[in-house]
């Protein structure tokens, strides 16, 4: 372990146009040299082969979720109670006020001894009442702190993070968002896996509370329910390999410093320290039992918002880390290839686009019929994914109707082709992008809101 | 060494020296990886296998049908083809291929279910739904394909087919896999959430699984009235011996949930209940009380129960993990078992900070009963002593009799033993509520109970039954008509406060003014003695236990010797009698040099130094409870060991500011 302030980060250039300029010609060498129906034929079996990879890939992880994972949601706790290193909640909010009461409340009725636990809100600059209420709250009661950042301080969510765990001497922080209302047993669930020294990091799942607001957030209730339950749960079945989520996770503050804090260079600090993490040789554990309640997006535009955040910043993470994930010792083979699939995800609608592009060219005639037929694994593709969304409505328990809900999931397909090859191209371009924070809606709590008095 | 042990070393040695070794996660990606294998496999094999077969038998479906619906210049030809006339009679044979045939399809869905979705076993209904919809889609669209050939144009059969039937099987392949999917979801009643995530299973929070489906703060979930279909049909069309029928099979389903709800007594009596016949039978639900519960009680039973049937043949894995589970609890604390064994009743006492309410729960827990302790002080050493406990108003005080039928309402003990004589007027008027909660009490007369605790009225009853009792004045005019020294005390009071001795006539008046409600009584001479006493509810006294206060502190004997005194015993007996007590009592009074036995006063209630008489041999706390459990039996006669000497001392709990317990460092086993 180094020493605080050693920044491990890597520097990553600021755009890739070469990188972009590369593939284009490599194309239109290969169109030049071999024709423009056996190159589009060959694109296409490119295509398949990677669309067969992702297609196993999700099918094992729904076939490990269908196997373990009911069972592991009810299966007893052991030795909760005798182990209790001291902890740090740490929530950053910016202009929060819809949601911070429900916040606040649940972290407060969290179940951890009093002595061992610190919970730490930061006011990033909050520009509504957000900074007031917190006062109020902190006012009531003595065990929150309430960190007033001033506007400028820069950073995004990283750099109140930063600020917070500058504040703490706990052996663990935990993460929440502000519009997050966690079970009250979570901090026990997430702290049990860090008696294994190995675990630097524990990620819980997180749950759309408000899926009664809108029938989008009512489908990404139950995307968040295959993504949590079957595609999280098979990476660690299969690989040990979950990723830290960015909220509801908890992680070493010695480790989370040695590493220099959160990235305030990225817009998915998460996945940046997955990585990090991983390369430090240290492993993120996942609990599918420590559970909290978020919200979902309720407009198609938001929505675009936000996953157009994550493409961008998970594809920035690839951009990053490939190399590094190649040349680490801690990785095996197999972990490594899982890594680097992982990092492909949000790559993977883009080539979708590509295609359906090429189907497009096919029934009008250009292009080779590929080796492998490409309509059919066009359908292989879509049938991974509702894999996994049918394995999570079963072990959700969700009602038998909800089954129809997945037909919603087509058009949400189409709309993150769209996001992720728009990030793609503006990430490989350099178009500036900076923390876009998702509104909160706040109708919706899984705590009795008690009032607050506002000095 | 045999031939066979030396080569059994040299296997164990080289398989120790293999440096990789498979940990459980490649296990894992093995097994998924061999099953994935085997379900593509069994796709290829399958389809090549039966494609022939799955054509041929589509075509003469499409026929038989077109034949039902009398279409004509379509007829299938050569088995696996249709020849079709179009609209000018030019004839076009239209061959089934194979990717036109549901098989693919269905193959997939079968795979699918095999490998995801097979221990499921309703998936199986699942299965056969979707592909019986893939067929008769599939059917739809070569039938209209067909008929755009016959009616529209030849190229209108090729444009259907390949195009819009191309989206079609996609369309119906989706949907069949859908309702595959659906077929393997829960129904309402068994899901635990609805598609928005809502929490619609009513379990207790304590056992709902973690994170399925939230729950909607109680005031936000007024929900408008909607017609309920199930309910209708349940109240108005079907018939009541099938409707109960079907309700009875629905609650059978949802028991290990239903088992959440009941309080801890009554969890209990279920969980014994439900090992009792079998632990195969509800294994499910007895291992998710090992998982969930968290009373000892409750859990105290089911280990228990688990223990009591070690001879039945174990049923499946769940009643191993059940064994397992009641022999880790039974071991957690070694002296329990050396004891006594579990009753399994709750016990409330009231009073538990003083020693009676401590000796109380102390004399329960040696029998085996579970305790909750009841007291005004949140400090009171009885809550930390007992395993449950519950602080509440003083019975004096607004809003008592509410807290205790709130906390006796969730606890449901059996039976509530009071230690404090100062709230039988409170309870007095509860026992038919107590008594619907399942909780029985036996409360002495509340006239009887109130002369004990009035000294005037006391003083009163013993000379009208000619008791000996000092002399007593109520008033100062009065108290000099009395001989001297005097004690002055109130006449409504507690162990030793506020009382006042006084040697002089001229301190009378002071003393009296001081002391709240006085009463001044002659001072007794001769040897203190108490007389701890049980009384049956037809007055049989069932035990007298008289024992020297050889030295008191506080009111409270702390050194005292058992003795044996008939004319004590007929004394006390005589006392109790006359202010018509039934139940527990102590009896107060001096021996005086000449053997003469004057009565002071009789608390109706355990005394403080209760230990001693059950130490003596006389356990009038058990007889006591045999009486509030079986009121109508006759209690039998205790007997004591005279010449039992009694030395007390102190004895401490820990526990920090949350009311957790804190590790006593002068325990035995407590590591320094």
């Amino acid at each position: 372990m180094t020493g605080r302030g050693r920044h491990r980060r890597t520097a990553s250039p600021a755009h890739f146009r070469k990188g972009l300029l590369g593939h284009a010609l490599l194309f239109a060498a290969a169109l030049a040299l071999f024709g423009a129906d056996a190159t589009l034929g060959w694109c296409a079996t490119v295509l398949n082969v990677v669309f067969l990879l992702f297609f196993f890939r999700h099918l094992a992880f729904a076939v490990s979720a269908a196997r373990w994972a009911e069972k592991d949601l009810d299966a007893p706790l052991v030795g909760v109670e005798g182990f209790t290193p001291s902890v740090a909640v740490l929530v950053a909010c910016k202009d929060e006020e819809l949601v911070v009461d429900g916040m606040v409340s649940a972290l407060l009725s969290l179940d951890y001894p009093a002595g061992k636990l610190t919970v730490v809100v930061v006011d990033d600059a909050s520009t509504d009442g957000t900074g007031a209420i917190l006062d109020g709250w902190a006012a009531a009661n003595p065990r929150l702190r309430v960190l007033h950042r001033e506007p400028g301080a820069g950073g995004g969510k990283s750099g109140a993070l930063n600020d917070a765990l500058a504040l703490v001497d706990a052996e663990i922080a935990v993460i929440f968002d502000a519009d997050h209302q966690p079970e009250a047993s979570v901090l026990r669930r997430l702290v049990r896996h860090f008696r294994e020294p190995k675990v630097g990091a524990v990620m819980g799942r997180c749950v759309v509370r408000n899926g009664v607001e809108s029938s989008l957030a009512s489908t990404i209730f139950i995307d968040y329910l295959s993504g949590y339950l079957v595609n999280e749960y098979g990476r660690q079945a299969l690989f040990e390999l979950p990723a830290y989520g960015g909220a509801n996770c908890a992680v070493r503050t010695d480790l989370i410093r040695a590493l220099g804090g959160w990235n305030p260079d990225t817009v998915t600090e998460d996945t940046d320290l997955t990585l990090r993490l991983l390369l430090s040789g240290r492993r993120v554990r996942y609990d599918p039992s420590a559970v909290d309640f978020e919200e979902a997006v309720l407009s198609s535009s938001r929505f675009w918002r936000q996953r157009y955040r994550w493409a961008r910043g998970h594809q920035k993470c690839l951009r990053d880390y490939w190399r590094p994930i190649l040349r680490t010792r801690h990785l095996s083979l197999m972990e490594k290839l899982e890594t680097m699939l992982f990092l492909w995800v949000y790559h993977v609608p883009v080539l979708c686009g590509l295609g359906l592009l090429l189907i497009v060219l096919r029934a009008f005639g250009f292009g080779d019929s590929s080796a492998i037929e490409m309509l059919a694994l066009s359908a292989l593709l879509f049938a991974g994914p509702f894999t996994e969304l049918a394995v999570g409505l079963v072990l959700g328990r969700v009602e038998r109707r909800a089954v129809w809900m997945l037909v919603g999931f087509i058009p949400a397909f189409g709309m993150s082709i769209l996001t992720a090859t728009k990030a793609y191209f503006d990430g490989m371009w350099g178009t500036t992008y900076s923390w876009s924070k998702t509104a909160r809606s706040g109708a919706t709590s899984t705590v009795a809101r008690e009032p607050v008095a506002v000095p | 060494m045999s031939l066979v042990t030396r080569r059994l070393e040299r296997t164990l040695v080289r398989r120790a020296s293999r440096r990789m070794v498979t940990t459980a996660t490649v296990r894992r990606r093995q097994l998924v990886l061999i099953e994935m294998l085997l379900a593509v496999l069994g796709c290829v094999g399958g389809y090549l296998l039966l494609i022939d077969w799955a054509r041929r038998f589509e075509v003469s479906l499409t026929a038989t049908i077109l034949d039902g619906l009398g279409v004509d210049r379509i007829s299938a030809v050569l088995g696996d083809s249709f020849i079709v006339f179009g609209p000018g009679y030019e004839p076009v044979v239209a061959e089934m291929t194979a990717s036109c045939s549901i098989l693919t399809s269905v193959l997939a869905l079968a795979a699918l279910a095999l490998v995801a979705l097979r221990e499921r076993p309703q998936v199986l209904v699942g299965l056969v739904a979707a592909s019986l919809f893939v067929l008769a889609a599939n059917q739809v669209r070569l039938i209209l394909s067909l008929l755009a050939g016959r009616y529209l144009a030849i190229d209108a059969l090729i444009f259907f087919h390949d195009w819009v039937g191309a989206a079609i099987n996609f369309a119906y392949t989706l949907i069949g896999l859908l309702i595959m999917i659906g077929l393997t979801m829960y129904d309402a009643q068994r899901a635990e959430q609805d598609h928005t995530g809502r929490h619609t299973a009513d379990r207790p929070e304590a056992w709902a699984r973690p994170g399925l489906g939230h729950r909607v703060p109680v005031e936000t979930s007024a929900e408008t009235e909607r017609t309920n279909v199930a309910a209708i049909l349940h109240r108005r069309i079907l018939p009541k011996s099938v409707s109960s029928r079907l309700a009875r099979r629905r609650e059978q389903r949802r028991v290990d949930y239903r088992v959440g709800h009941e309080s801890a007594g009554r969890r209990a009596v279920i969980v014994r209940e439900l090992a009792a016949k079998g632990l195969g039978v509800h294994t499910a639900t007895l291992l998710a009380v090992a998982t969930h519960e968290t009373d000892p009680l409750v859990l105290d039973s089911l280990a228990t129960a688990v223990a009591a049937r070690q001879w039945e043949p174990v049923a499946g894995q769940d009643v191993i993990s059940l064994r397992l589970w009641a022999r880790a609890w039974l071991m957690r604390a070694p002296q329990q078992d050396a004891g006594v064994a579990p009753t399994g009743r709750l016990i409330a006492v009231t009073g538990a900070g003083g020693p009676a309410g401590v000796a109380v729960i102390k004399a329960l827990q040696a029998a085996g009963d579970h305790v909750l302790a009841l007291d005004a002080n949140p400090d009171a050493v009885g809550l930390r002593l007992a395993g449950r406990a519950a602080v509440l108003p003083r019975a004096d005080q607004p809003g008592y009799a509410e807290a205790l039928l709130t906390t006796l309402d969730e606890h449901r003990p059996a039976a509530l033993i009071c230690t404090v004589a100062e709230e039988y007027a409170a309870l007095t008027p509860l026992t038919g509520t107590l008594a619907r909660l399942g909780v029985r009490t036996w409360l002495p007369d509340l006239n009887a109970a109130e002369t004990c605790l009035d000294k005037v009225a006391f003083a009163a009853a013993l000379y009208q039954a000619g008791v000996p009792h000092p002399t007593t004045a109520w008033n100062a005019a009065t108290a000099g008509m009395i001989p001297g020294p005097w004690v002055v005390k109130p006449a409504r009071g507690r162990g030793s406060r506020d009382v006042v001795m006084v040697s002089d006539p001229s301190d009378l008046a002071h003393a009296f003014a001081t002391v709240p409600g006085a009463i001044a009584q002659t001072r007794l001479t001769g040897r203190e003695f108490t007389a701890d006493a049980l009384v049956d509810r037809d007055g049989t006294l069932v035990a007298c236990v008289p024992r020297w206060r050889d030295e008191t502190r506080g009111g409270i004997s702390v050194r005292g010797t058992t003795f044996e005194n008939p004319r004590v015993t007929e004394v006390a007996a005589a006392t109790l009698r006359a202010v018509g007590h039934t139940g527990p009592a102590n009896v107060q009074g001096f021996v005086a040099e000449d053997g003469s036995v004057t009565v002071v006063e009789v608390n109706p209630r355990f005394s403080g130094g209760l230990p001693l008489t059950l130490a003596a041999g006389a356990d009038v706390v058990t007889a006591y409870l045999e009486g509030i459990l079986n009121p109508g039996a006759r209690l039998p006669g205790l007997t004591y060991r005279p010449g039992v000497r009694m030395a007390r001392h102190f004895a401490e709990v820990y526990y920090d500011a949350d009311g957790a317990p804190v590790t006593d460092p002068l325990a035995l086993g407590v590591a320094r």
